[in-house]
C-alpha cells in the first residue's frame, strides 16, 4: 500500500501545481468582457497583443528591459563570479554577504527603497538619466539577477580546477587572452544559463517595477497589476499564455545548454533553484 | 594581487614584460568599465523636469492620463487618437491621497500628463507645486460648460482645473442575500454586521469611509473635533472593520459583476456601470446614501512636469466637447457638466438616469468635502480600519 | 588585480542596493512634517518604531508571522514527499521531466498564477458550482478574500521553491547508503529518519529558508487573494508609501520586517540546535571505541 502512496501524493501535488496555469490557458480562449465569467470560445483575445496598443507596448517594454537587464546582469555577474572563483580572498566573504542580503531582502523593501533614491538621483542630483523609465526598470530588474548569475558562474568555476588556465599562462598567453580563450568558454554554460534565467526573472519582475516605473514605460506585470483593480479581461490571460510560452522556451534553452555541458538533472535543478 | 601566483615558464627577459602586461590589462579593463559608466551617465537623454507651458504648438505623439478607474468611454479615447494622433495610456488610482502620494514621491518624474483630482484637493495640490496652470486659450470648448460647474469656490478662475464629472456616493446590495429593504447608512452598517458580514465591500478612499460613520450619526463630515474623529475611529475599527472583506474604489469593474460581495459601497456612476455589466442586474438595488452623503466633483488637471502639455490641452478640449457627452455619460454614469447634456441623455433614453441626474431635494442632502486639518487623521483612521479588517 | 573584475558589480550593487536600503533605515528615524511632504529627518527619534509596533499594526506583524510559519510548514509537509519520490523512487530517466514539471509553475509569472487561483476560487465560478453540486459546501465558495485563501496562495506559489532544494538534498543520499542501512536491519522509516534526513539536512534548511523569507515579505498573494483580510506587512509598507505618504513610518515597518525575519530565523536555528542536541549526543559515532 505504501508503494503507491508516494506516487499518488506526488501526482496530486502536480495537479495542484498546474491547476491555475491550466485555468489561465483555458480562459485565454474566453471571449467576453470579464476574465472570470466564461462567455464563449474564441481566439479573439489573443489578437489583443497586436490590436491593443497598451498591451502591445507593455509586452514590448517587458521584453526590451528584460533583455537589457539580463545583459547587464550577465556581464557584471560573470565578471564577479569569475573573480570569486579564481581569486578568493577576504573580500569574497563580504561580496557573498551582499549577494545573500539581496537574495533575502523582500522585494517590497527593495521597491520602497529604490524609488526615492532614483527620484533623488534624477531630480536633486540632476542626473537626468534616472528619470528615464527604461533605465529605472533595468536597474530594478538587474539587482537580483546579478546575484543569481554570480552564484551560478562561481559555482561552475569553483568545480573546475584552475589547471587549464595555468597551462594557458605557461604557454605565454596574456591574462586577457586566457580569460577570453579559456576561462570564458569554461564558464559559458553557466553564463548562458545565467543570462536566460535573468531574462525570465526580468519578465516576471512586478513589485520593484510597479514602484519605479514611469508612465509610458509600463512593463507587462505592472499592467496586469493595474488591470486587477479595474476588472480583468480575457486578453490578460491570452497574453499571459503567450508570455508563458516565451518563458518556457527560454528555460528549455537553459536546460539544453546545461545538458550539453554535461550537467545532470540534479545540477540543473540546483542551478534553476538559484543556487 | 592574486593569492595563488601564476606560474610562468618564460625567458628571463620576458618575465618583466609579462608582469607589466598583467597589471596593464587589469588596469585597462577597469578603466574601460569605469569610463563606460561615466559615459553612460553623461549621455543622459534629459527627460522630464522642464515645466513646458503649452502654447498651441504641434501635438506630441503620446498622452498619459492618471485617473479614477473606468472613468472614460474607451471608444472616445481611441477616437481621439484617430483624430488627433497622440496615443493614450491610462493608469488608475483608488483615492486622491494615492494620486497625491504618487505625484509627491515622483516630484515631476511620474510621466503623467493629465490627472483627475477631486475639487477640494486642487488648490492644495497647486500650492504644493503638483499642478501646471491651464492655458484656457487652447480649450475653446470651455465656453460650453454649464455655468453651475465652473468657477467653483475651490478654483474660482479655473486656473488649474476644469470640471470632469460630479457625482455622489451610496451603496448597492444583493437582493438574493439581503431580503429586507435598506435605505440609510445605518441600514448599511446593520446589514454589514448581519447578513452581509464578511461579504461587505467599502470604498478604498479615506474620506467616504469615515463618512459612513459621520453620515449615519448626524455628524458633519468635515468636522475637525478630536472627539468626533476619535469616536469615528473607534466605531469603524470595532464595529465595521471586522465585517469588511474588500476595499475597492471601483467595484463596478469586478466586485459587482462578479458578486464577490453582497453589500457594496460605491460611487453612483460606478454602481450603475457594475449593475449594467452584471449577468442579472435585477439582483442589485441601488441606495443613495441617506440621510446625508457627499457631493464630489472630479476635475481635469495637468500635472507639473507633464511631458506632453500640448496633447494634454488638446485632449481636455476634445473630451468636454458637447457632441460626445451623451456617449461619455452613458458609459461613466455621471453628469459631466456640459450644457444641454441632460436633455440629450433623456431623449436618448439612457438607462438608470436616476443614478446620474439627481433632484434638488436629493442634492440638498449631498455635502462637499472640505480640505481641513483633519486630513491626516482621516488617512490614519483609514489605515487603521484596513489593518483591523485584516485581523 | 583580478578583484577588479568584481568591481563593476560591487559598484552597481552598492549604488543601487546598499545605499537605498541605507536610506530607508535613515528615513525610519524621521517623521512626517505635513500633509504634502513625505518625510523629514530634522528630528531623529525611534517614534516611528513605537508607532509601527502599536497594537493595530502589531496585529499585522502577528498575522504575517502566522501565515509565514504555517505556510512554510505546509510547504515542507506537502513538498517533501514529492521531492523524496523524485529523488529516490522515480525512474532516473524520468527525473529530468519530473523536475521540469515542478519548475514550469515556478517560472510562470507570479502575479498571473495567483490570478489563476482567483478565477478558480470565484464564488460564482465552476469549482464553487461543482462543490455545491456534490454537496461538499452549502452555499457559494466563500474562501476568497480570507486568510485561508492567502495561505492557499502562498503555499501554492512557494511550493516549487521547497521541492527543488529538497530534491537536491535527497539526491545526495546515495542509494547504496540506504541499502546498507536496510541490510543492517532498519526499516524504511528508520532509514529515512536516521540516514536520509541528517544527510539532507542542509538542503531541508535551504528549502525552509528559501520559502520562509520571501513569504514573510509577500505582497502580491495577499493583495490578489486576501482582499481586506489578507493584510500582511508587505502591503502595509506599500500602503504607507503609496497612499499614506508616510515614508518614515513605512521605512520603520520595512526595517522591522527585516528584523522580524532575521530574529525568527535565529530563534528557530537555536531551537533546532537545542532540540537535536540530545539526539546528536545519542547517535554520535564514537570511533575507536568498538561498537
Amino acid at each position: 500500500m505504501s508503494r503507491w502512496l508516494l506516487p499518488v501524493w506526488s501526482t496530486l501535488v502536480f495537479v495542484f501545481l498546474f491547476l491555475p496555469i491550466i485555468v489561465i490557458i483555458v480562459y485565454s480562449f474566453n471571449v467576453g468582457r470579464l476574465l472570470v465569467s466564461w462567455d464563449h470560445f474564441g481566439f479573439d483575445s489573443f489578437a489583443a497583443i497586436v490590436t491593443k496598443p497598451a498591451i502591445r507596448d507593455a509586452v514590448l517594454v517587458s521584453v526590451r528591459t528584460g533583455l537589457l537587464a539580463a545583459v547587464i546582469a550577465t556581464v557584471l555577474g560573470t565578471l564577479a563570479g569569475i573573480a570569486m572563483a579564481r581569486n578568493p580572498g577576504k573580500w569574497v566573504v563580504w561580496f557573498l554577504g551582499m549577494l545573500l542580503l539581496i537574495s533575502v531582502t523582500p522585494e517590497i523593501v527593495d521597491a520602497v527603497a529604490l524609488l526615492p533614491w532614483m527620484v533623488f538621483l534624477g531630480q536633486d542630483a540632476g542626473i537626468g538619466i534616472f528619470n528615464d523609465g527604461t533605465v529605472r526598470l533595468i536597474i530594478g530588474q538587474s539587482l537580483f539577477s546579478i546575484a543569481i548569475v554570480s552564484y551560478i558562474v562561481r559555482a561552475r568555476l569553483v568545480g573546475l580546477d584552475a589547471s587549464l588556465e595555468e597551462a594557458s599562462a605557461d604557454l605565454y598567453a596574456p591574462p586577457f587572452r586566457t580569460f577570453v580563450k579559456v576561462t570564458l568558454p569554461l564558464a559559458m554554460p553557466a553564463v548562458l544559463a545565467g543570462f536566460l534565467l535573468s531574462f525570465t526573472l526580468g519578465l516576471d519582475n512586478t513589485i520593484v517595477s510597479a514602484f519605479v516605473q514611469v508612465s509610458g514605460t509600463t512593463p507587462w506585470p505592472v499592467y496586469v497589476l493595474s488591470a486587477l483593480r479595474s476588472g480583468l479581461r480575457p486578453e490578460i490571460a491570452a497574453v499571459s499564455t503567450i508570455m508563458l510560452v516565451l518563458t518556457l522556451a527560454s528555460l528549455a534553452l537553459v536546460a539544453l545548454v546545461l545538458k550539453r555541458a554535461g550537467d545532470s538533472a540534479t545540477d540543473i535543478a540546483r542551478t534553476m533553484a538559484g543556487g | 594581487m592574486t593569492s595563488e601566483p601564476v606560474r610562468v615558464l618564460a625567458h628571463r627577459g620576458a618575465a618583466g614584460i609579462l608582469r607589466s602586461e598583467l597589471t596593464r590589462r587589469g588596469f585597462l579593463a577597469t578603466a574601460l568599465a569605469a569610463g563606460g559608466a561615466v559615459l553612460f551617465t553623461a549621455c543622459a537623454p534629459g527627460q522630464a523636469g522642464t515645466a513646458a507651458q503649452a502654447n498651441g504648438g504641434p501635438l506630441e505623439d503620446r498622452l498619459s492620463i492618471y485617473t479614477w478607474s473606468d472613468y472614460d468611454e474607451p471608444e472616445l479615447l481611441s477616437a481621439f487618437t484617430k483624430k488627433k494622433g497622440p496615443k493614450i495610456v491610462v493608469d488608475a488610482f483608488n483615492s486622491n491621497e494615492e494620486l497625491i502620494a504618487k505625484l509627491v514621491a515622483a516630484r515631476g518624474t511620474s510621466g503623467y500628463d493629465i490627472v483627475v483630482p477631486s475639487g477640494l484637493f486642487v488648490m492644495p495640490m497647486a500650492e504644493n507645486g503638483l499642478l501646471e496652470k491651464l492655458n484656457l486659450d487652447l480649450i475653446p470648448n470651455f465656453a460650453t460648460m454649464n455655468p453651475n460647474f465652473i468657477h467653483r469656490s475651490f478654483d474660482p478662475d479655473n486656473a488649474y482645473s476644469i470640471c470632469k464629472a460630479w457625482g455622489t456616493t451610496g451603496f448597492v446590495y444583493d437582493k438574493r442575500v439581503i431580503n429586507r429593504e435598506l435605505t440609510t447608512w445605518a441600514d448599511f452598517i446593520d446589514a454589514a454586521q448581519n447578513e452581509a458580514s464578511g461579504k461587505t465591500s467599502v470604498l478604498d478612499d479615506p474620506a467616504p469611509l469615515c463618512g459612513i460613520y459621520h453620515w449615519s450619526h448626524g455628524v458633519d463630515w468635515n468636522t475637525t473635533r478630536k472627539k468626533d474623529l476619535d469616536a469615528c475611529e473607534k466605531f469603524l475599527v470595532t464595529q465595521l472593520a471586522p465585517h469588511i472583506s474588500i476595499f475597492d474604489s471601483a467595484p463596478g469593474g469586478q466586485v459587482i459583476p462578479q458578486a464577490s460581495a453582497a453589500l457594496v459601497q460605491s460611487y453612483s456612476g460606478d454602481a450603475r456601470l457594475g449593475m449594467d455589466e452584471s449577468d442579472d442586474p435585477e439582483r442589485w438595488h441601488w441606495v443613495l446614501g441617506a440621510p446625508a452623503t457627499e457631493l464630489w466633483m472630479d476635475n481635469w488637471a495637468i500635472a507639473k512636469g507633464a511631458p506632453h502639455p500640448e496633447a494634454a490641452h488638446a485632449f481636455i478640449d476634445y473630451i468636454i466637447a458637447p457632441d460626445i457627452q451623451v456617449a461619455q455619460v452613458d458609459y461613466i454614469g455621471y453628469d459631466t457638466g456640459v450644457q444641454g447634456t441632460q436633455q440629450k441623455a433623456e431623449e436618448a433614453e439612457l438607462d438608470r438616469l436616476d443614478m446620474v441626474y439627481f433632484s434638488d431635494e436629493q442634492v440638498k442632502t449631498m455635502h462637499e468635502q472640505k480640505f481641513t486639518s483633519a486630513q491626516e487623521r482621516i488617512v490614519e483612521i483609514w489605515n487603521k480600519v484596513k489593518v483591523a479588517a485584516g485581523a | 588585480m583580478p578583484f577588479a573584475l568584481a568591481l563593476p558589480a560591487w559598484v552597481w550593487l552598492a549604488v543601487f542596493f546598499v545605499v537605498p536600503i541605507g536610506v530607508v533605515v535613515w528615513y525610519s528615524f524621521g517623521y512626517k512634517p505635513s500633509i504634502f511632504s513625505t518625510n523629514s529627518n530634522d528630528r531623529l527619534s525611534f517614534d516611528r518604531y513605537v508607532e509601527a509596533l502599536s497594537p493595530t499594526f502589531f496585529n499585522t506583524f502577528q498575522n504575517t508571522f502566522w501565515v509565514g510559519v504555517i505556510g512554510t510548514l505546509l510547504c515542507l509537509i506537502i513538498g517533501a514527499p514529492v521531492a523524496y519520490w523524485i529523488a529516490v523512487k522515480a525512474a532516473p530517466s524520468k527525473r529530468g521531466m519530473l523536475l521540469a514539471l515542478v519548475m514550469v509553475p515556478f517560472w510562470t509569472n507570479f502575479l498571473v498564477r495567483t490570478i489563476g487561483w482567483q478565477v478558480i476560487l470565484a464564488p460564482e465560478g465552476w469549482l464553487s458550482g461543482a462543490l455545491q453540486f456534490i454537496g461538499v459546501i452549502p452555499g457559494p465558495l466563500d474562501i476568497l478574500n480570507s486568510r485561508g485563501a492567502v495561505l492557499l496562495g502562498v503555499v501554492y506559489n512557494y511550493l516549487p521553491l521547497m521541492i527543488l532544494p529538497l530534491y537536491v538534498a535527497f539526491d545526495r543520499v546515495s542509494g547504496p547508503l540506504r541499502e546498507a542501512s536496510k541490510d543492517l536491519g532498519a526499516n524504511s522509516l528508520v532509514t529515512f529518519l536516521r540516514v536520509t534526513v541528517p544527510i539532507a539536512q542542509p538542503g531541508i534548511i535551504a528549502g525552509v529558508l528559501l520559502v520562509y523569507i520571501p513569504l514573510m515579505g509577500d505582497y502580491i498573494t495577499a493583495t490578489v487573494l486576501g482582499g481586506a483580510k489578507g493584510n500582511m506587512v508587505g502591503q502595509m509598507v506599500a500602503s504607507q508609501f503609496q497612499t499614506a505618504q508616510n515614508w518614515a513610518l513605512g521605512s520603520a515597518m520595512a526595517v522591522l520586517l527585516i528584523i522580524t525575519i532575521a530574529v525568527s530565523i535565529g530563534v528557530a536555528a537555536l531551537l533546532l540546535w537545542l532540540v537535536t542536541m540530545p539526539l546528536r549526543r545519542r547517535y554520535a559515532l564514537r570511533l575507536g571505541e568498538g561498537s
